[in-house]
């Protein structure tokens, strides 16, 4: 790279684009004051979209690790979250235990789902990430068939009229809205804390963590970097792949309910499509590749992307009256992917 | 080597074909509409011209206008060589006349309004020319797309499915 | 394979079937789902006719990238933005008629042909998954696409006409109208069969374009490119440049999909100025495969009898879901699942081959040397 010469080695561990976008991040920071935006706000913003995005992130580690790649089939992982979400709230629970009883639900979807997904996969390795996206696709519009087919029929969730058919959005209000942020919600002058939410993410980070130092944990890590010495050194390859594969998306599964309590409405049809490109950008912009992701990466990745997707648009608003934040967040988060995509992956075969 | 420099000839001859097609494009293709106006011309030079009774105006064979008193009329034409064929009645009652009328349309115009009397009594172009100027109306603001998405959704939705599905 | 000679009829039928396995399939939708929806036949035929004319260039240059081994080429969104610009501009400085065709085509080959030259450059950074890379770029240059449109026409590129502009004096409206071009081509010699409007002139430029191909492959050039889509090693040490071949590929397909959607847009005879493209890509590459194409090899047959299938498919869908379950919304949620579900597996098929193939010659490879070694 052309700016090694003149980095420092700190700096040019980081990478050029990742470079790049903590100093746009820098300069919003710095920028606040000066046009008129309220930095205690700001931060809130930061954190609690922190706190909806995290454990999404969190989904791609496990298969980037086993040399998956990219996750580009997050709206499987998602649709599992929905399905868990939907019926929870279609048997008649509500508050606190809805949200429970919406994990217990989408787990099970989430290991057979996951599981196929990983049959798949391994008979395909090599072109994972092209056709992670298209299942994604495929099942996701499949769903949005079966939103409209399957006998739902809890009046908050059904349309109103017919009668059958999920809505696109439904209020989580009286379910799960909040559940976790409300927990130890800590209020420091304008800065508030969804502590729960965050509690929530830091024990699954840790026990990532913890997986990813155990001897499966580290068999992953073999085969995601060589395959073929995994296989010599008698790991069942497959195996490995498949564990990893339904990981994902059961942290995805999570992940969606996640942000749905955070965020406060569950979002069906073509929803779960818009979230798969910040995701795999998060993790990039965090300092993962292709083949190599942490939990660090994680955190760095998402309050970055975060941190951009709600400073842009205020800031540059106030500053020039131009809101050009959505063509910046494309450019930036598709950039980074591209980036990921076009370098020499080390390691690589 | 030889071949080289032949290929990159070639290509450049290419390239310039292409530039004098588009140029020819630009001048052939430029698209102006014409509104005719039948419309009494007062005090041009202390003379007054009268509008017709019923003007049937012919454009590329088709009768694009039928203009009664204080009518007005329009048409596309692309390319600069204007041509219409009009049929005039000047008093009501009375014979018809045809006339052929070519004109040159300046390029850089849009929306050319010909007065139609001052035109057929030969007066010189500044009497019966004009400019169209659309008048500005108040519009419903539009919403312009992809901004202002307070939950950073739709974002990555360039391929939402619920737009243009239909026409493909 | 040589010894098909000796295969059983049942046996070679079961092979067809299985080798066009998904253009069968569509075959049987559609004439499930044609007498559901319900159209009449010179409808159908008519909005079919109209399809082809429309989409059939579009499909066609997706045929380039295969023949060097690349893959589908999802950036043929890329030659539509090039397009689009140029269809933006032209409509700003109301050159009508062919005339506008023509200068649209002109102008759209820049762009298109140095956003393919980026393409076809990235992907030569990504050998090996050109395919997942070509579909992010599309997203990539969509960023810039937008930034130019929305942002920078108007404000630093001249636009003359207010009409085209967002009234806040700055970027294009989200259609612009292409009035005094719909259709032109179409037009043009076109005749009507049994009220079948047939756009004889458009149909002309799709079969020079199904010539050009059928030329090109027996080329110096076509011949590199498929040398090096079968094997780029074997190609580089017969001393083809192989990136600049790749990216050649890459271009003619950007700058024939940038031609393609000049068509397309006249057609439909308005710019819907942030959407128009999006879908482009991902419906010109599901109809080349539910022609019977994929990823490695594909036809102008293919592309023919795809847009035919996948566009029958598309009209009575809707109609047809209505029909089964009351809700013309299942229908068209069904055909973009069939869209997407027929792209995921041709490509599900495209790997599993490669890699059975990979094995299958490392068999050949243990088995050569247990030979050598027994001998």
């Amino acid at each position: 790279m052309i700016t090694g010469y003149v980095l420092p080695p700190v700096l040019k561990k980081m990478g050029f684009p990742r470079l790049i976008i903590s100093g746009f991040l820098l300069v919003l920071f710095i920028l606040t004051p000066f046009v008129g935006v309220d930095l205690p706000t700001q931060i809130t913003n930061i954190i609690n979209r922190f706190s909806w995005n995290a454990v999404l992130v969190l989904a791609m580690v496990p298969m980037i690790h086993a040399g998956c790649g990219l996750n580009f089939g997050l709206p499987l992982a998602i649709i599992c979250g929905l399905l868990g979400g939907t019926l929870s709230i279609q048997l008649g629970f509500t508050g606190t235990m809805s949200f429970v009883m919406a994990i217990v639900i989408a787990t099970p979807f989430a290991v057979l789902l996951g599981g196929g997904y990983g049959l798949l996969l391994n008979r395909i390795k090599g072109g994972e990430m092209m056709i992670a996206t298209y299942v994604g696709f495929s099942v996701m519009s499949f769903f949005c068939m079966m939103w409209l087919l399957l006998p739902y029929s809890s009046p908050t969730m059904v349309y109103g009229l017919s009668g059958n058919g999920l809505r696109p959005t439904i209020s989580l209000d009286g379910f799960y809205n909040q559940v976790l942020a409300k927990i130890l919600h800590i209020k420091i002058g304008n800065i508030e804390i969804p502590t729960g939410s965050l509690l929530v993410f830091a024990l699954l980070a840790f026990l990532m963590w913890a997986f990813l130092h155990t001897k499966t944990g580290t068999a992953m890590t073999a085969v995601g970097s060589n395959a073929a010495f995994a296989r010599a050194a008698g790991i069942n390859v497959d195996r490995t792949r498949m564990l990893s594969v339904i990981m994902s998306t059961w942290l995805g599964a999570m992940g969606i309910l996640m942000y749905q309590q955070g965020f406060g409405f569950i979002q069906l049809y073509n929803a779960p499509n818009n979230l798969t490109m910040p995701t795999v950008a998060a993790i990039l912009i965090g300092g993962a590749s292709v083949n190599k992701a942490s939990i660090p990466h994680v955190i760095i990745g998402t309050i970055l992307f975060q941190g951009i997707v709600t400073m842009t648009p205020t800031v540059m608003n106030s500053a020039i009256h131009m809101d050009m934040s959505e063509v910046i967040r494309i450019i930036v988060s598709q950039g980074m992917i591209l980036y990921a995509l076009t370098r020499k992956t080390e390691g690589a075969k | 080597m030889k071949a080289k420099t032949r290929r990159i000839l070639f290509s450049l001859l290419l390239v310039l074909v292409l530039i004098a097609v588009a140029a020819v494009m630009m001048v052939i293709g430029r698209g102006h509409t014409v509104y005719f106006d039948n419309k009494t011309l007062e005090d041009y030079q202390g003379q007054e011209y009268k509008a017709f009774d019923k003007v049937l105006v012919t454009v590329k064979g088709e009768q694009v206008a039928k203009l009664a008193k204080r009518d007005r009329g329009m048409a596309i034409w692309i390319g600069q060589n204007f041509k219409m064929i009009l049929e005039v009645t000047r008093e009501k009652g009375g014979e018809s006349e045809i006339h052929e009328i070519d004109l040159k349309l300046p390029y850089s115009v849009d929306g050319i309004v010909i007065n139609l009397p001052a035109l057929l009594a030969g007066l010189p172009e500044e009497a019966w020319f004009s400019e169209f100027v659309p008048a500005v109306t108040e519009e419903p603001v539009e919403e312009v797309p992809g901004e202002g998405d307070e939950f950073g959704l739709g974002l990555e939705g360039e391929l939402g499915l619920e737009e243009g599905l239909g026409d493909i | 394979m040589n010894g098909k000679k000796n295969i059983p009829a049942g046996k070679r039928l079961l092979e067809l079937v299985r080798n066009n396995a998904v253009p069968i399939m569509f075959i049987i939708i559609c004439a499930v789902f044609i007498p559901m929806a319900g159209f009449s036949p010179s409808y159908l035929l008519n909005e079919i006719v109209t399809r082809m004319g429309r989409n059939l260039f579009l499909v066609l240059c997706l045929l380039f990238p295969i023949m060097a081994g690349m893959g589908l080429n999802f950036a043929m969104t890329l030659g539509a933005m090039g397009a689009e610009i140029a269809v933006i501009l032209v409509a700003d400085w109301q050159i009508w008629g062919i005339p506008g065709v023509v200068l649209a085509m002109i102008l759209s080959i820049p762009f298109s042909a140095l956003l393919g030259f980026i393409c076809g450059t990235l992907q030569n950074m990504a050998k090996g998954r050109e395919m997942i890379t070509s579909y992010i770029i599309n997203f990539f240059i969509n960023g810039w696409y937008q930034l130019i449109v929305l942002y920078i026409m108007g404000a630093v590129i001249p636009i003359i006409h207010a009409s085209i502009m967002l009234p806040r004096g700055y970027g294009i409206r989200n259609t612009v109208s292409l009035l005094n071009m719909r259709q032109c081509l179409d037009d043009l010699l076109a005749i009507r069969v049994a009220g079948v409007k047939i756009p004889v002139f458009t149909f002309i430029l799709v079969g020079l374009l199904c010539l050009f191909i059928v030329w090109f492959r027996r080329t110096k050039l076509g011949q590199d490119m498929r040398a090096v889509g079968q094997d780029m090693e074997v190609a580089k040490a017969a001393g083809i440049n192989v990136d600049r071949t790749r990216i050649i590929s890459v271009v003619m397909s950007t700058v024939c999909a940038g031609f393609g959607m000049v068509i397309y847009l006249q057609n439909i005879g308005n710019l819907p100025t942030y959407t128009g493209h999006a879908q482009i890509g991902m419906f010109c590459i599901a109809a080349l495969l539910v022609g019977g194409a994929s990823v490695e090899k594909a036809g102008i047959g293919n592309a023919f009898l795809g847009v035919i299938l996948f566009h029958m498919m598309f009209i009575v869908a809707p109609g047809a879901g209505a029909f089964i379950t009351g809700d013309s919304m299942v229908g068209e949620y069904f055909r973009v699942f069939l869209s997407y579900g027929v792209i995921t597996l041709a490509l599900i098929m495209y790997e599993a081959k490669k890699r059975m193939a990979k094995s299958k010659a490392g068999q050949e490879l243990a088995e050569a040397q247990v030979r050598k070694e027994d001998a």
